[in-house]
């Protein structure tokens, strides 16, 4: 492949920064692998909503939350762990992926792109102020030993918990390439993704495809929200700065290439650390995201529009 | 030639704003100024909207014109008038160079970068302390004339008219084809001839400007400066429902939808101090759903309907 | 002097050659018919012209100057005009409003001018009632608005694309009678891209033939209609499955 050729001096640069970031503070590594596996799982959903079937959903990182909030309700009601009552907060996130869909965006993807992105932000305030009516904006967090733990390598100590998210993410990717490539409702996506009315006239049941997507797409986010809800603590704010970062990687990574947001994610969360290393500018982190997809996607822009 | 009576009401209204303060009190004079503010704001936020673009950076520029202001009054000693000035100049200089990168991406892309751009300006302002005083802000010496109630409600209702004037004057002049053109069919506004990219930035500059001055006015009529305050996502929320509400693409539905709903979250507030944005979030949602030209939309139809 | 000339034009998208070293002329007041199979990059053609598509290689020139990286607005205003295959009007503006877009814009004129050259280029199309929204318009009405929204950038070239298409046979009548005035009034060179073949036989004065992007036949209609070559592209598969 051509394009492999052209990769060769930045896998090569890649390989020397990180033996430098490994010789400079090994936890900045280890942090941003683990701070890309939480990136990559929340954003993978987005790439399959939107990526393949290109709805636009800004209530992305509320879903999230509101999958955060529901397992924390369902945890503390049943006494479970979360992610035991992960199983149960599944379906409830189904049922909600499934009427947002049929209540609202089905009638937004009839109209122009731009009625789903203003409806879907209204979705995003209307789910957190619900959020925050019922639960106000108080911080939640849930103490569970097995976050804690550590391991220690020579100097080296840090908190593995959090490859949960790498490992969630690696999942979701192969999940979602499997079912892309082999189920006949993701190929169906596919097809429905690139020419809706093509797929119409070889027969596809468009509608179908949209919703069961789009619901399989809230059930993951979900997923990833109670395994948030692990690791962090909520508050009814605490999923909107990931839409935009998801939306940022996914047109990173190529709209429609699932593997990309893994990429992409490994060089934003570690680009991150970094910065979060340099004493001084933690502060700054977010930035640096926000800056990379600026350029990024205006570089892509120019580069189609030449064309 | 638009018709004298196409006149009169909007001229009944603005005597009738210049005169209010005679007649009602302080409290009705803050109100007032709320809803000035958000109606400004609505009305730019609609002008870039009649290209087809949605931004959603609008609390960006607004928090960029707080803060030049803020900052050339309290570390250059600029008198108000000519930091306000200054201020919105400032936003303007930014959105003119930054609508270089921006104005080449379309539909979302757009509107998430100008999310972005927002955010990206308030953290500078949220982490650089000796610059900006962080996260705790800048307080200002005084507060424009005085503080007096009268004289903050005419600041804010002169600076609304210039904005109502830009915004008719973009109805009313070449502006308005090039817009809408751009809006409805791109490509063949291209090869009949608009430029659209100088259509996009000269709107995009204009409508920063506007929402730089609208901060400037706010900063001096309440004195400081905070990063999360300045940057507050309700003004790009807001002004989105209003005019949403109102009507698009038009100066009377932002008008309509900012009176409407600033009266109502005043309303609002004292009722349901936790999540009354909800109704924000209801209101897009249903617009967009049922009603998506707004009230002005859906009384010009009936009005059409009769007729036909 | 050929108004518009190409030399070599060629477009290439990713892998695909929608055109491909394509060299052609055209000059004032003759009418050129652009005629091939689906496919053929007809429309990939009026867009490179028109300024829409880059070139990946080769010229354009328009009265000897090079325009080929010259942006679409601004070969609207040097004289270029072009209707499009999917008509799409521009909704929010009304029958007046849409054509005085190009007098706007291309022409540079102001609203006044504009609205009276409108006007008087709508009359003169037999258009009336110019208030009207284009959703109440006939198809002849909306295609003869096109006509009229090109017609706006006062141009010397002109591309029509499929505008006779769902038109019934005295519109078509109508329409014929109409570009063939307009060219000889007005001194345009345009070019007609058609696929029924009695349009192009009443209304052109020579021929391109494309296919697969490359132009495989040039001449008058009555020699270009005879070549095998253009037979076997128009007919493709069946041709192929009787071998």
């Amino acid at each position: 492949m051509a394009s492999s050729k052209k990769a060769i001096p930045w896998i090569i640069a890649g390989a020397v920064g990180l033996v430098a970031i490994l010789l400079w503070k090994p936890t900045v590594l280890i942090y941003g692998v683990q701070r890309a596996g939480l990136y990559a799982a929340i954003a993978l959903p987005m790439g399959l909503a939107e990526g393949i079937l290109h709805i636009v959903n800004l209530a992305h990182g509320e879903l999230l939350m509101v999958a955060a909030y529901i397992t924390y309700s369902l945890a503390q009601a049943l006494g479970l762990d979360p992610l035991l009552a992960l199983f149960p907060a599944m379906i409830a996130m189904a049922i909600v992926g499934y009427l947002l869909y049929q209540l609202t965006i089905r009638k937004a993807l009839k109209g122009p792109e731009l009625n789903q992105l203003i409806l879907t932000f209204g979705i995003g305030i209307a789910l957190s102020q619900i959020i925050t009516l019922i639960y106000t904006s108080r911080t939640r967090k849930l103490h569970l030993d097995y976050v804690s733990s550590s391991l220690t390598i020579g100097q080296t100590s840090f908190g593995i918990w959090d490859f949960t998210f790498v490992a969630l993410a690696i999942l979701m990717t192969i999940g979602i390439r499997l079912f892309l490539s082999r189920t006949k409702l993701g190929k169906a996506a596919v097809a429905v993704g690139q020419n809706p009315r093509g797929a119409a006239i070889v027969g596809i049941d468009v509608q179908k495809t949209y919703s069961l997507v789009f619901t399989a797409s809230v059930v993951l986010v979900g997923i990833a929200g109670s395994f948030f809800l692990t690791r962090q603590s909520i508050f009814p704010g605490v999923g909107s700065p990931f839409t935009m970062k998801s939306f940022s990687l996914i047109a990173m990574a190529g709209v429609g290439s699932i593997s990309g947001v893994l990429y992409s994610s490994l060089a934003l969360g570690i680009a991150e650390a970094i910065i979060n290393g340099i004493p001084g500018m933690s502060g700054w982190s977010d930035i640096v995201f926000f800056l990379i997809i600026i350029i990024t996607i205006a570089v892509r822009a120019s580069r189609t529009r030449q064309s | 030639m638009k018709r004298v009576s196409s006149f009169i009401l909007p001229v009944v209204l603005v005597l009738a704003a210049v005169v209010f303060p005679l007649v009602l009190g302080p409290y009705p004079q803050t109100v007032a100024r709320t809803v000035f503010k958000y109606m400004a704001l609505a009305l730019t936020w609609d002008m870039l909207f009649r290209s087809g673009q949605v931004s959603f950076g609008v609390a960006g520029f607004f928090g960029l014109g707080t803060y030049a202001t803020v900052l050339l009054a309290v570390k250059a000693g600029f008198s108000f008038p000519l930091a306000m000035l200054l201020g919105a100049v400032i936003a303007a200089v930014f959105a003119y160079a930054l609508g270089f990168l921006v104005l080449q991406l379309r539909g979302t892309y757009f509107s998430i970068t100008t999310l972005a751009l927002a955010e990206i300006f308030r953290v500078i302002l949220r982490n650089w302390t000796s610059f900006s005083g962080g996260p705790e802000g800048i307080v200002l010496q005084q507060i424009v004339f005085g503080g007096q109630s009268k004289a903050l409600y005419w600041l804010n209702l002169g600076v609304l008219l210039v904005v109502l004037l830009v915004s008719v004057w973009l109805e009313n002049s070449k502006f308005h084809f090039a817009l809408t053109s751009i809006r409805d069919n791109e490509v063949s506004a291209q090869t009949s001839g608009v430029n659209i990219f100088r259509t996009l930035l000269i709107v995009f500059t204009i409508t920063a400007f506007l929402q730089g001055l609208v901060g400037a006015v706010d900063v001096v009529s309440y004195g400081y400066a905070m990063p999360d305050s300045a940057f507050d996502a309700n003004y790009t929320l807001l002004p989105l429902a209003m005019v949403l509400l109102g009507g698009e693409h038009s100066t009377w539905g932002p008008v309509i939808g900012s009176v409407l709903l600033g009266v109502a979250s005043e309303y609002l507030k004292l009722k349901i101090p936790y999540g009354h944005l909800l109704v924000y979030g209801v209101i897009i949602i249903l617009v967009i759903l049922f009603m998506p030209r707004g009230l002005l939309g859906f009384f010009r139809r009936k009005k059409g309907a009769n007729r036909g | 002097m050929a108004k518009l000339t190409t030399k070599k034009l060629t477009k290439q998208f990713g892998g695909l050659v929608a055109v491909h070293d394509v060299s052609f002329s055209i000059v004032s007041g003759e009418i050129l018919g652009i005629i091939g199979p689906n496919g053929a990059g007809k429309t990939t053609f009026i867009n490179l012209i028109s300024g829409i598509y880059a070139p990946t290689s080769g010229t354009i020139k328009f009265e000897g100057k090079d325009i080929s990286v010259m942006p679409a607005h601004e070969r609207a205003k040097i004289g270029i005009a072009r209707t499009y295959q999917l008509i799409h009007p521009m909704e929010d503006l009304n029958l007046l409003e849409n054509v005085m877009v190009g007098f706007l814009f291309a022409g540079n004129k102001s609203m006044k001018e504009a609205r009276l050259a409108a006007t008087e280029l709508c009359t003169e199309m037999g258009l009336e009632r110019l208030e009207r929204e284009v959703s109440q318009l006939t198809m002849l009405e909306v295609k003869k608005m096109e006509i009229a929204h090109a017609l706006a950038n006062t141009p010397k070239v002109l591309f029509l694309d499929e505008i006779m298409a769902g038109l019934n046979t005295d519109e078509t009548k109508e329409m014929i009678a109409l570009v063939k005035r307009l060219a000889r009034e007005r001194n345009l060179a345009v070019g007609v891209v058609e696929h029924v073949m009695g349009v192009i036989r009443e209304l052109t004065d020579r021929v391109i033939v494309l296919e697969a992007g490359e132009i495989i036949a040039e001449g008058p209609y009555e020699i270009v209609s005879k070549n095998k070559r253009v037979i076997e592209a128009y007919l493709g598969g069946a041709t192929d499955a009787e071998n």
